[in-house]
């Protein structure tokens, strides 16, 4: 029963033919303009699974209802329709009565609501435990594409319906939910002139702060189970290491200045960062674990900001090698370097998805910067921004979200975005100062 | 009226007798003062000229060294070098403040200082951290090219994160694409 495999490969045709819309630049009947060589993609794509997503039954008093069932439901129909797999119709459509759909009758009550997939929850408590069990139907062949039972503590409910969101997404894409995974960034709420790393859940709640040195931390990036992170702790910038729940801080010499936007291999096992001697930062390596410091660059131009593809064999970075800072790609041995943005005059803080398919980065042509995605491949670029200044982009683990800072009204904050037309932008964070630098942990 | 003739003359000599010590004496401010000629007629009796005092560093140093290096830096004895946007080369009102700068070290040679790179607002994080490094370090090259040890500079990149102001103005631009000063040691 778990197979449904006519469904997925719809669900799965849907997605390749929007990235592939996307791809050629014309996800809509609208035109899109182009700026600078870049397309600037104005309009959704794609066509997406329409899911019924009713309340979770849960027998009971209405004071359970407000504890239990109201935060559950609400929590799994925001992760669904955060997805760009699916869209939840309207609950006010929802019909009353049965969900058992083993009539045709039945299933059509449903499927008249537009909606081609039933996730049916229902719910028990039993002290401060909570088990859910979802059953999610086929409307049209009434078939049972996904049963599953869930139980937790009554105060978690939101992370059971997180559970079951990743459950849903990985049935119906093949890849892992992002609904459970945590984002790190970089905050000034605490004192103005400091900065600390705090940690969120991936949809903005439950900030938490990870750092306490009582200065100006910067680009936090992780991989391989560490984070990384550049410190003015000692006065001058220095590379960090930490667990990413903030315990087991350690500094790193490299014995140079600079020290800036260190970035982990995939593995966590390499650093590489902006270096500089006498003035002339340069990309260099070291060992995560410290020592090892090697310089990747050798020119007169000014190297920063790099980026490690999935592989690790390959560094993306910015130089301004030709009078703008413009994206380049290198063997992360340091040989073979070559050009890869030409369009606009300031490009920087370059992202690497994590299929290795396409970076994401701050880019600028006229006015101020919008995050940009490029095709690894092909060049072909998207502009998935127009409004505010935005910067320092990083994708989520399963490579559909970007998320990025962008200042409006004169405040930074965080937002997260589809990554193949920017559709779907979400404010994560919301007053508490400037919040920005952020990166998507698994 | 012959009286009011001769004064004139007198004037002239001293003048005249004054001029070789200005040739020779590269401005020092507390004698150029005093013989300076006045724009009204005045007697010879009221322009004395004494000879040019040559005060020795370590006088000036007591007196600049004083207090904590906290208050050295209030008092700004060292310049701000200013640039342009998204450069690092020396403007020509930057060397001049550099060389004053050089001048002041060199007659206070015990000071350690640092050396802050700054960038505008308008540019990406990661890569004005670099350009405030380069900024930082372009004031460095250019001291020890006038005679500055190197060992008494260190630099740090702030990029755009310790901005002097935060208006989005040519001018708040400009006040915070700098490299800034400050004494860590005297």
């Amino acid at each position: 029963m778990r197979r449904a495999s006519p469904l997925r490969r719809w669900i799965l045709s849907v997605l390749v033919a929007g990235i592939a819309s996307a791809a050629v630049a014309q996800p809509t009947p609208t035109a899109p303009k182009t700026e600078g060589g870049v397309i600037v993609i104005t309009a959704p794509s794609g066509r997406k699974m329409s899911l019924a997503v009713p309340p979770l039954l849960a027998p009971g008093v209405a004071a359970l209802q407000s504890r239990v069932s109201e935060p559950f439901t609400a929590t799994l129909r925001s992760d669904l329709e955060y997805s760009n797999a699916f869209v939840v119709t309207d609950a006010r459509t929802d019909p009353s009565g049965t969900r058992d759909v083993a009539t045709s009758e039945a299933a059509g009550r449903w499927l008249a609501t537009g909606a081609e997939v039933l996730v049916d929850t229902r719910g028990e408590v039993a002290g401060d435990r909570v088990s859910v069990e979802a059953r999610v139907w086929d409307l049209k062949s009434r078939k049972l594409i996904f049963g599953r039972r869930y139980s937790g503590g009554a105060t978690y409910v939101e992370r059971i319906a997180h559970t079951v969101a990743n459950d849903l997404i990985k049935e119906f894409t093949g890849k892992a939910g992002t609904f459970l995974s945590t984002i790190l960034f970089v905050s000034d709420r605490d004192g103005a002139r400091n900065k600390e790393i705090y940690a969120m859940d991936f949809d903005g709640r439950n900030p938490r702060r990870l750092t306490n040195h009582h200065s100006l931390i910067l680009n936090p990036d992780f991989h391989g189970g560490k984070v990384v992170f550049t410190s003015y702790v000692h006065r001058y910038p220095q590379i960090w290491t930490m667990s990413p729940d903030g315990s087991g801080q350690h500094e790193l010499s490299t014995g140079l200045e600079l020290n800036a936007s260190p970035a982990l291999s995939p593995d966590g096992s390499l650093i590489a960062f902006s270096g500089s001697s006498k003035g002339n930062p340069d990309i260099y390596v070291m060992n995560s674990s410290g020592g090892g410091v090697r310089r990747l660059t050798s020119t007169r131009a000014l190297e920063a900001s790099p980026d490690w593809s999935p592989t690790g064999r390959q560094i993306i970075y910015t130089s301004d090698q030709t009078g703008t800072p413009q994206i380049w790609v290198m063997d992360a041995e340091g040989t073979g370097a070559r050009r890869m943005t030409f369009a606009g005059n300031w490009n920087d803080e370059a992202a690497w998805s994590p299929q290795g398919d396409k970076i994401a980065f701050a880019c600028r042509n006229e006015g101020d910067f919008n995050i940009c995605v490029m095709d690894f491949a092909t060049g072909n670029t998207v502009q998935l921004t127009s409004e505010g200044a935005n910067g320092h982009p990083a994708w989520s683990p399963d490579g559909t979200k970007i998320v990025y800072q962008a200042r409006r009204a004169g405040s930074t904050q965080i937002y997260t975005m589809d990554a193949t037309d920017g559709k779907n932008k979400r404010q994560l964070t919301s007053g508490g100062g400037s919040n920005m630098q952020p990166v998507w942990l698994p | 009226m012959k009286r009011n003739w001769s004064k004139p003359l007198a004037v002239m000599f001293v003048l005249a007798a004054m001029l070789p010590f200005a040739a020779c004496k590269k401005k020092p401010p507390t004698t150029t003062e005093s013989a300076r000629p006045s724009e009204s007629p005045t007697s010879p009796s009221e322009t004395r000229v004494s000879p040019p005092s040559n005060p020795r560093p370590q006088d000036v140093s007591s007196d600049a060294l004083n207090g904590s290096v906290e208050e050295m830096n209030r008092r700004g004895y060292l310049q701000d070098a200013f640039f342009d946007y998204n450069q690092a080369d020396l403007r020509d009102d930057a060397r001049t403040a550099l060389a004053a700068n050089a001048a002041w070290l060199k007659g206070h040679s015990t000071t350690q200082f640092l050396i802050e790179g700054h960038c505008d607002s308008r540019g990406t994080t990661e890569y004005n951290l670099a350009l405030g490094d380069r900024r930082a370090n372009a004031a460095r090259e250019y001291l020890t090219s006038l005679g500055i040890d190197g060992s008494r500079i260190r630099t740090v990149s702030y990029g755009k994160e310790r901005p002097f102001c935060n208006a989005e103005t040519e001018e708040c631009w400009q006040q915070n694409r700098r490299a800034h000063f400050l004494f860590t040691a005297k």
